[in-house]
């Protein structure tokens, strides 16, 4: 039982100096190694340490070499789509007569319209609107696209470039630049400019879409939108959507600089500055000296009445 | 019979005739009796009938609605009739197509929308909804067009494009006399035509006269479209350049300097104003710092 005892003793000596020992060695190493990594690291974060802010707006320190470069397509990029829709078409003039004598209030070029642009319902690049000057005289439908001027006082007013104005005289907005002030929609005396207050009607759908200035899709909560005369569909040489969707050739579209318009139903052309001169064709408020590229020609010789919905409300516009 | 009786039979007579009249004229269109019996020589058959279904789509849906689905645009005056309706199927070919090439009422023409071929599609498309229907062919052979030959040449003196029209039939060389001659200026969105249609004459000539003032491009130049459409040889075309237009060079609407345009192209006076005003501004601030330092500095 003793030398059982005393044997355990003998071996514990030894072991516990032993285990001093190595302990005491391990502690200076390892402290040791933790100082020097703890220097080393504390150099780096001046040197090899960088501060980035992460998608989810976190504020995040990682080490310079880690860095990923992610290579973008041209797509990607943006840059092709928003220099194209800012270069706009050489050599040409874009014009749009709208004949109000045929209007019928059939409603779908405003259909054309929000589908080509991912509208709601409620939301109008183009609108018809119900037209009665005075009590006595006739009421009439009147289309109402952006005017397109060549005086545009709403890219006046933009502080970033966001609208602007192209060579072909289509007025665009960059939804990548804009901020949402809505300026423009203040200075535009037509009305024709809408801000997205609720999140667009796609916006799930085209959340992976590649921005293309020229149709303004996806549309973008908190920004402008606007009426582009079909911008992508002119590059390739058809009319805009509301031009070809409406059934009673309601609409003429073309190239001033050519001199001929193409009504948009029966593909028939025209000489532009003909058609104008003898119907009488004129812009909307001129003396504000916007230069619009829209023209009407007055709603003379209607073969279509007023809709009898529609008198009772105008009926009360005057008399209620 | 009373006199009241012979009054009554009077006002329904009246009533009767009146609802006939008003039948008639919402009838606006009438084909001459030649259009009346004109064929198609495209065999009707399923692919021409999905073909003239998709273009139906395009063009006629949005206010004839869907066949037998009554789904017009009501808000029409006529309301636009249902194609499949036994009215309507109770048109020949030939009036249907004249409808097509001609409008009727509300209808615009779709003569140079779609183009003959495309019509008879449609057709097609609506014959497949009259069960009793037997399709009657044209005599016309398509093969023929190929005999044909378009020559336009223009007439300085005169300012006018001059076309011939020949066959080169197997008994030699001869004119084709009272084809139907269209000629066009092809533009961006469309062809615009040149006068109206003529026929040609014994010679197989037919003479437009041409426009001085039409924008050309930057030379002047301008692709004319010549088209020919005969009953035997149905319809054939050519294009080819001519320097008689107006030469049209005119500047991008935003070349020049404007306040609605964008920063790098602000007038120059903004700039001006902009830059002194602000060059202004640091220079007063430089003089006040410049004082307040003195104050600092003087040892009072």
């Amino acid at each position: 039982m003793s030398e059982q005892s005393k044997k355990p003793n003998d071996k514990s000596r030894r072991d516990f100096l032993q285990n001093i020992g190595m302990a005491g060695v391990g502690t200076l190493l390892g402290g040791a190694a933790v100082w020097a990594g703890f220097n080393y690291d504390s150099k780096k974060t001046a040197k090899q340490r960088i501060k980035v802010l992460t998608a989810e707006n976190k504020l995040v320190e990682i080490e310079k070499d880690a860095i990923l470069d992610i290579e973008k397509s041209p797509a990607q990029q943006l840059t092709y789509l928003q220099q194209r829709g800012r270069d706009g078409l050489e050599g040409k003039r874009f014009v749009m007569v709208i004949d109000l004598s045929k209007c019928q209030n059939a409603r779908k070029c405003m259909q054309a319209c929000q589908e080509a642009h991912h509208l709601r319902p409620e939301q109008h690049h183009i609108n018809v609107l119900k037209m009665q000057e005075t009590a006595t005289t006739q009421p009439y439908y009147m289309p109402k696209p952006c005017q397109h001027c060549d005086n545009p006082p709403c890219t006046a007013v933009c502080p970033v470039d966001a609208t602007f104005k192209r060579q072909d005289g289509i007025v665009l907005i960059d939804n990548e630049r804009c901020i949402g002030c809505r300026f423009c929609m203040a200075a535009c005396p037509y009305s024709a400019r809408l801000f997205h207050w609720q999140e667009p009607l796609f916006s799930e759908q085209d959340k992976d879409l590649v921005y293309d200035v020229e149709q303004n899709v996806p549309q973008r909560r908190g920004t402008i939108s606007k009426c582009l005369f079909s911008a992508d569909k002119l590059r390739e040489g058809k009319q805009p959507s509301c031009v070809s969707a409406c059934p009673n050739g309601v609409y003429y579209f073309g190239d001033e600089n050519e001199d001929v318009v193409t009504n948009g139903t029966t593909k028939e052309s025209f000489r532009f500055r003909k058609l104008l001169a003898d119907n009488g064709g004129y812009t909307l408020m001129p003396e504000l000296g916007t230069k619009p590229r829209v023209y009407y020609l007055p709603p003379k010789g209607k073969t279509s009445p007023f809709q009898e919905k529609d008198k009772e409300e105008a009926a009360e516009h005057f008399h209620g | 019979m009373t006199t009241n009786q012979k009054y009554n039979q009077f006002i329904a007579f009246l009533i009767f005739s009146f609802v006939i009249n008003a039948s008639l004229s919402s009838r606006n269109w009438k084909a001459p009796d030649d259009q009346k019996d004109k064929n198609s020589y495209i065999k009707f058959d399923a692919s021409t009938a999905a073909q003239g279904e998709a273009i139906y789509n395009a063009n006629c849906a949005s206010c004839h609605g869907n066949p037998g689905k009554n789904n017009a645009l009501k808000s029409l005056n006529p309301i636009p009739p249902d194609l499949s309706s036994t009215a309507s199927q109770s048109l020949t070919d030939g009036e249907l197509i004249y409808i097509l090439n001609n409008g009727a009422g509300l209808m615009p023409s779709f003569k140079n929308s779609l183009g003959e071929e495309k019509e008879w599609m449609v057709i097609s498309y609506l014959r497949g909804f009259n069960k009793n229907y037997i399709q009657e062919l044209s005599k016309f052979d398509p093969a023929k067009s190929k005999l044909v030959k378009l020559v336009s040449s223009f007439d300085k003196a005169s300012n006018s494009i001059i076309v011939n029209a020949t066959a080169d039939e197997k008994n030699g060389k001869i004119a084709i006399v009272g084809a139907e001659i269209s000629v066009f200026v092809k533009r961006y969105f469309g062809n615009f035509q040149i006068e109206k249609a003529l026929k040609t004459d014994a010679s197989g000539l037919a003479k437009f006269s041409f426009p001085t003032d039409l924008p050309g491009n930057k030379n002047g130049d301008l692709e004319v479209l010549v088209k020919l459409y005969d009953e035997n040889y149905g319809e054939v075309q050519v294009t080819k350049t001519y320097s008689i237009g107006v030469p049209t060079d005119k500047p991008g609407l935003n070349e020049d300097r404007a306040i609605w345009n964008t920063l790098v192209k602000a007038p120059l006076w903004i700039i001006g104003l902009y830059a002194t005003g602000l060059i202004s501004f640091l220079l007063l601030l430089a003089f006040l710092l410049n004082n307040l330092r003195g104050i600092f500095n003087s040892k009072v």
